[in-house]
């Protein structure tokens, strides 16, 4: 044991440093002379050293785990459609984020200023529009972690009347496709012209988005490590996005498909 | 993330010329591998670690604009990923991490008890522990000790880059990563049996 105990919790502090060889040598010699006489501050020393040591001559195993194919996929397809999209928009996420907290009091449907893409509805092809309204379906949802907003049908039918001039009549019996009603949203991506409904199925998020006038051929693609399905009714274009399985997206959006128009 | 706002960089309108934008898309992507290991120490599953990095490469090329060239891309990214999981832990139960980071918090103000451990050969013994353990016991580590000793030892961030990522001083930076070191000796060496035993008839083998 050591006389001087206030040394060792001078010391306590600073172990880290002086393990890692970032002190000034002034500080390594007071350690190097207290860790000399005390046994306890050593095996400090000693354990706290023995494990970086460790983690060094392990380190080429642990740098073993690598992103999977799909992930890299997935995050250059976040690259490319953020690419597509020029001329680049100035980023609004810092006052995205500051919107946050009084949107949250208003607890009503929320309107994002996403400035990101200005969406061009007829003369892109469906295959980035799909990648952008799944960055947009991920972000939407993010916020909603956020905010834990939930909307009635009525809240939602009545917004989408009012934006859209869209007389939706939403699912009657979401539940029994095992879809729970989150929320609706006018994108801004379309300038507006977007709507955007927000579910759950089982807890995965699941977005249906309206693009009115506008017609595209029916298809299930996949982008961005989701699976989009894309059919029109009339001048309305529907994309349901959810990352699960093709069949699960397929059966959702026949569910969807059937009930909403 | 932090961001100057209203400075020159902010508010351009057409965000970084083409050839800085490829650069910085490509400097991004070289992170990738990095970036998903330490999102797979801050989730439970290969799912919520790939989500988590697809969310990171979203926020940071759209926020691309704030960030500022010649700074460091890679402490930046990992700044977005760690906001991104912890906005994510608060979401999933937001009692259960308020209660979490207080009794954190609470265990790095106590001293620790100095004079608990005598020197023993354990270190050397320690030093046979196979990667699949040591990563077993990373990953047994509470959070913020893990994350503060994967970023120092694996990602080899500097303690004050460390302490701008976590938004903490480097003073806690510091002690979460001794911390967490001293918590790893303590379970790789109670999980070797000579050296259990050992300890046992020293009289600290019931210490957890």
């Amino acid at each position: 044991m050591t006389e001087d105990y206030e040394v060792c919790h001078a010391i306590l502090p600073i172990v880290t440093p002086y393990v890692d060889g970032e002190l000034p040598a002034a500080d390594r010699v007071r350690v190097d002379e207290h860790v000399r006489v005390c046994g306890p501050c050593r095996s400090r020393v000693t354990a706290e050293r023995s494990v970086r040591e460790l983690i060094q001559a392990r380190k080429s195993a642990l740098l073993e785990e690598r992103a999977s194919a799909n992930l890299r996929e997935r995050c250059a397809g976040a690259v490319s459609s953020s690419r597509a999209a020029t001329p680049i928009a100035p980023s609004r996420w810092p006052v995205w984020r500051a919107r946050l907290a009084p949107l949250a009091l208003a607890a009503t449907l929320i309107l994002l200023i996403s400035g990101a893409f200005l969406y061009q509805l007829t003369d892109r092809s469906s295959r980035v529009m799909a990648a952008e309204l799944t960055a947009d379906h991920l972000k939407c949802f993010a916020v909603n972690d956020v905010l834990g907003t939930h909307d009635a049908p009525t809240t939602v039918q009545a917004s989408m009347t009012s934006h859209f001039g869209w007389m939706l009549q939403l699912p009657q019996n979401p539940q029994r496709a095992g879809l729970e009603l989150v929320g609706a949203r006018p994108c801004l991506y379309g300038e507006g012209r977007v709507a955007h409904l927000m579910y759950r199925h089982h807890g995965v998020p699941v977005s249906v988005f309206m693009l009115p006038a506008s017609v595209r051929p029916q298809e299930v693609l996949e982008v961005m490590g989701h699976e989009a399905a894309i059919w029109s009714v009339g001048q309305r274009t529907f994309v349901l996005i959810a990352r699960e399985p093709r069949q699960d997206v397929e059966q959702l959006a026949s569910f969807v498909q059937a009930s909403l128009r | 993330m932090r961001i100057r706002r209203g400075s020159p960089v902010a508010v351009r309108a057409r965000g970084l010329p083409q050839p800085d934008r490829a650069a910085f898309e490509a400097d991004a992507l070289a992170s990738l591998d990095s970036l998903y290991r330490t999102a797979r120490r801050l989730t439970r599953s290969v799912a919520d670690a790939e989500d988590l990095v697809q969310e990171t490469y979203l926020k940071a090329l759209r926020a691309a604009d704030q960030f500022e060239p010649g700074t460091n891309l890679r402490a930046w990214l990992f700044t977005i990923l760690h906001n991104s999981a912890r906005n994510r832990a608060r979401d999933r139960s937001r009692e259960a991490v308020t209660a979490d980071s207080d009794a954190m918090e609470r265990a790095l103000e106590q001293p620790a008890d100095l004079h608990a451990r005598p020197a023993t050969p354990e270190a050397l013994l320690m030093r046979d522990t196979l990667a699949p353990d040591l990563q077993a016991a990373i990953d047994d580590l509470p959070p913020q000790f893990r994350e503060a000793v994967w970023l120092r030892d694996v990602e080899e961030f500097s303690y004050a880059e460390i302490a701008d990522m976590l938004a903490i001083p480097v003073g806690t930076v510091m002690s979460r990563i001794s911390r967490g070191r001293s918590q790893l000796f303590e379970r790789l060496t109670a999980a070797q049996p000579s050296v259990a035993a050992g300890r046992s008839v020293a009289g600290v083998g019931e210490k957890k």
